[in-house]
């Protein structure tokens, strides 16, 4: 396997190199637009030497865009205060619900849990607007159009699934004896659970919920459906803030990547976390 | 010191029964040994009785109290692991101090507890690490310690031996009745080991299949096994059997081995004439010359060293192989023809069919006794 | 002191039993879940409904016309025929590519290893988002690859503006987004084989082509099938990438089964309609996933029985 040819080491880096060019690519080119002014946008041709400006970033932090028509109020600030919150909300709230489930699954084969760890699971490959356009409706009646408290709800419907998946699998891999043993020492399950269960399964958990995060940030069609303007996170947001600023191509792309760096940033910090959560969540489960 | 009685139990996982029907009591300051093969269904009775596992039908009486529906956390028993099972994330302190913390005594007592009995397993230089840095041998005393340190009046130990080398199971095998007798709990040991099974029980229960098959103490059973099966757990090297039938003659029974006629003395008429299966156990079996009385030709095939013994394998005229053992550094016959001599009144007979002992005439009444 | 004296008696008060118990934990999860799937019964009835919200007055019931309407309806057959080419060619190419270059990266080296947590990013990337980015990077008259595709003599090549070339657009961001999930599944996958068998045949001489097709290929198969299904599943369902770029046109180009569904409830707000596409999808999806649910636990037993 080692005896590779000079040539063949030569495809294999040509290769390679394509490949990595196709994929970072975008992200940075977008990153060197979001440093330039309209006017080095629309140069032709392109180039990758300008004098950056922050004047893009200046302008979405403090909301107010100066055009030649006047100035434009932008709310993208908020849309990233709402992603913030949707996300790590619905991560929390999920993590509450859907650790003591998946304790339950791992731990106790009662009856009918395999039907509904099945059904669970079935959400994760449901069509989200055959629950999305339906919902509207029960939210006008309850009230919940627009809230913080709905939205969070319909998170579950990514978070809880893959919460309860991986943490169970994890939960199976602690030996039930070690279990037992601090059960026989004359602890109660509760304090089984919290002092032996959840430091044992931890990592999977902060592998589940970095996870759950990253998808909940990255929903896109549960907000468009249900959220207004104020309510929205950065993936709709940004979408609005295109139709509605027309030709500010800087702010745009400074609006993606302010989106994108919260999870890119993630990836990198917690990437072996990231690599096994999502392998777990496929292969293992 | 507390009593344990185990009445009807049966256990099923899916269609396969694990426990069935059994039942055992087990005295206040008794240390009964749960021996038998792998799946005999020892290490979920032992569970059953921690209060891990429920049983599908019987009861469970601690200190004569009906435990069955009781968590485990108040049943108040200590238990050992065969895998040790300890707390990956705790220091081996804190592993057993476990059942200390649970009771919610004060610091200066849990500290004192725990020292002293890591310093009784000697174990008290490796206080402060995690369980990973620990070697086996240490391990296995934590999780012994962490059993023994609430001073439970029931103690499971689940074949704690398993897990550890010769040498160390070698000590711990002279070490463990000191200790468990100073603890003065009741003590459930479950072990495969025939050995350490005759060390460290009062009495001994051999399962096999989720029954109970004897239970005595392990001079009964070495010296009257129930059965074929237990009568090979129990000795090593393994008790010799050859088939044979046995005779009667005016003076008694006997059996024709190479021709020579030898008398089981504790046996009556009622064996003549079955088939049946001679139980010999190696040690009774002696060379001697060939002008002895009863001497029975053989062919020395080979030789070995066992422990304190030497075991010889020896070829009958009719093919049949014995195996003779005698004390290490004792003479015996160089290889080629030689004779033995077999010892009448220590043989067993067991009926072929069913391989159940037959009654001896002597010691029928006594085991009748135990077998109720 | 009585030799029972010592055991622990059960604390008085309240208690949850032991075979209460996993139903107690995994009850709260169960009910928010529940909330959820009631709408997906209401959809079914609406999908059984002449239902439209701009004339409320005429809501009723009238089975199965929504879905009798799609055989003789151009637009049902174009949604049906954009959303299988999208799902089929997106996941042929990603697997392929994403086979390549797990197969590139196979050997573990720090550069590998670099590169392979590089891959990931652009799946870390909202596919909303990576939308609006390639948009911008398409743009007529500045996007950078609208200037690479004049270079090489496409002048006015307009991406995802055209019929053409929308759905080839569409599918180039979908690659760029969802490859690195194949390629992790699989690079995972082969970094998980047994080594014997590779070492055997290197040392018997075996041809590579060899090795590859009778050897890493069906070792690799429950990998590839896993992550095949996983993202047909996800593929034939996608909304955000073409919404974000295209909202489904230009004209019906791009109306995959949820565009269109979305295009039908918001816009001809005729809900019957929409609520049948998404039936329609359902069923899909459903058995797909039950395939693949099957294959999972298959794979999930085994990872399970090697650790």
């Amino acid at each position: 396997m080692e005896t590779t040819s000079p040539i063949e080491r030569l495809l294999r880096a040509v290769a390679l190199t394509l490949v990595v060019v196709f994929f970072m690519f975008p992200i940075f080119w977008i990153f060197l637009m979001s440093f330039q002014t309209n006017e080095t946008i629309l140069t032709i041709p392109p180039s990758i030497v300008f004098s950056p400006t922050l004047s893009n970033y200046a302008a979405l932090i403090t909301g107010k865009l100066q055009t030649a028509a006047g100035t434009l109020d932008i709310a993208f600030m908020r849309n990233l205060g709402n992603s913030i919150f949707l996300s790590v909300a619905s991560v929390a709230v999920a993590l509450v619900l859907g650790v003591p489930a998946a304790y339950a699954f791992a731990r106790h084969k009662f009856k009918g849990s395999e039907d509904i760890a099945f059904t669970l699971l079935s959400f994760r490959f449901a069509p989200p607007l055959l629950v999305l356009l339906p919902l509207t409706q029960y939210f006008q009646w309850l009230g919940l159009s627009n809230t913080y408290f709905g939205l969070i709800w319909v998170y579950q419907l990514i978070c809880l699934p893959l919460i309860l998946w991986i943490v169970r699998g994890y939960f199976e891999d602690i030996s039930a004896d070690v279990e037992y043993a601090y059960r026989i020492a004359g602890h109660s399950w509760f304090a089984t659970f919290r002092k032996i269960a959840l430091p044992l399964a931890g990592p999977g958990i902060a592998a589940a919920g970095l996870l759950a995060f990253i998808f909940a940030w990255n929903n896109f069609v549960f907000a468009l459906v249900l959220a207004s303007a104020d309510k929205q996170p950065v993936t709709v947001g940004a979408l609005a803030f295109v139709t509605s600023s027309g030709i500010q191509y800087g702010q745009i792309a400074s609006a993606i990547v302010l989106s994108v760096t919260p999870t890119l940033a993630l990836a990198l910090y917690a990437q072996r976390y990231l690599v096994e959560g999502l392998s777990l969540g496929a292969v293992k489960g | 010191m507390t009593t344990l009685q185990l009445k009807n139990i049966v256990k099923r996982y899916k269609s396969q029964t694990v426990l069935d029907d059994l039942s055992l009591d087990v005295a206040d300051g008794e240390r009964l040994v749960l021996f038998g093969p792998s799946g005999a269904g020892k290490t979920v009775l032992l569970r059953l009785v921690a209060g891990v596992i429920e049983p599908d039908e019987g009861r469970v009486l601690i200190g004569g109290e009906d435990m069955t529906d009781v968590d485990a956390e108040h049943r108040g028993v200590g238990m050992a692991f065969q895998n040790f099972a300890l707390f990956p994330h705790m220091s081996a302190f804190d592993n057993i101090a476990s059942p200390l913390t649970a009771t919610r005594s004060s610091k200066d007592a849990i500290a004192a507890g725990v020292h002293k009995v890591a310093k009784l397993l000697k174990i008290d230089h490796v206080l402060s690490h995690h369980p990973k840095a620990l070697s086996n041998g240490q391990k296995q005393r934590t999780a012994l310690a962490r059993a023994l340190v609430g001073s439970p009046p029931l103690l499971l130990l689940d074949d704690p031996l398993r897990n550890v080398d010769a040498k160390l199971r070698f000590e711990m095998r002279l070490e463990l009745p000191r200790l468990l007798a100073a603890e003065g709990a009741t003590v459930v040991y479950v072990t495969q080991d025939y050995k350490e099974a005759m060390a460290l029980g009062d009495r001994i229960a051999v399962m096999s299949q989720g029954r109970i098959r004897q239970i005595g103490t392990p001079q009964e059973i070495y010296n009257a096994p129930a059965d074929i099966e237990i009568a090979r757990l129990f000795g090593d090297p393994t008790i010799n059997l050859l088939d044979v039938v046995p005779q009667k003659s005016g003076d008694g029974v006997f059996v024709e081995l190479s021709n020579v006629r030898v008398r089981l003395a504790d046996y009556d008429g009622d064996a003549s004439g079955k088939s049946c299966v001679l139980g010999l156990r190696p040690e009774t079996i002696v060379f001697v010359d060939a002008s002895a009385p009863g001497a029975i030709p053989v062919t020395v095939e080979a030789e070995t060293p066992l422990n304190e013994k030497t075991v010889t394998l020896a070829m009958t005229a009719r093919g049949r192989e014995i195996l003779v053992s005698r004390p290490a550094g004792t003479p015996g016959p160089a290889a080629g023809p030689a004779h033995i001599a077999v010892n009448g009144a220590q043989a067993f007979l067991f009926d072929k069919a069913s391989g159940r002992l037959l009654p001896r005439a002597d010691i029928a009444s006594k085991r009748n006794g135990e077998a109720a | 002191m009585a030799s029972t004296a010592t055991l622990r008696k059960p604390a008085s008060g309240f208690r949850i039993s032991r075979k209460m118990l996993p139903y107690v934990l995994s009850l709260p999860a169960l009910l928010v879940c529940i909330g959820i799937l009631i709408p997906f019964f209401t959809a079914v009835i609406y999908s059984f409904q002449r239902y439209r919200l701009s004339q409320p007055w005429a809501r009723q019931f009238n089975w199965g016309e929504n879905y009798l309407n799609f055989v003789t309806d151009p637009a049902f057959w174009n949604t049906l025929k954009v959303s299988l080419l999208y799902a089929g060619i997106t996941v042929a190419l990603e697997l392929l590519l994403g086979l390549g270059i797990a197969l590139l990266l196979q050997r573990r080296s720090t550069i590998n290893n670099f590169i392979s947590i590089m891959l990931l990013l652009p799946l870390m990337i909202a596919p909303a988002l990576a939308a609006l980015m390639w948009k911008l990077m398409t743009n007529p008259s500045f996007g950078i690859l609208s200037y690479l595709a004049s270079l090489i003599g496409l002048n006015d090549f307009r991406w995802a503006s055209s019929p053409d070339t929308a759905l080839l657009t569409v599918i180039l961001v979908d690659i760029w987004v969802y490859t690195p999930f194949i390629m992790i599944l699989l690079l995972a996958g082969l970094r998980s084989l047994p080594t014997q068998p590779f070492e055997a045949a290197a040392l018997d001489g075996v041809p590579r082509s060899f090795v590859f097709f009778r050897i890493t290929l069906p070792m690799l198969t429950p990998y590839i099938l896993t992550a095949t299904l996983f993202r047909l599943l996800d593929s034939i369902q996608q909304f955000d990438i073409i919404y974000a770029m295209t909202q489904g046109g230009p004209g019906n180009t791009l109306t995959v089964f949820q565009v269109e569904a979305y295009l039908n409830f918001f816009q001809s707000t005729n809900v019957g309609r929409s609520a049948a596409l998404l039936i329609i999808l359902w069923a899909i999806t459903y058995t797909l996933s039950n395939v693949f649910i099957k294959n999972w636990l298959r794979l999930r037993e085994r990872a399970r029985g090697e650790a």
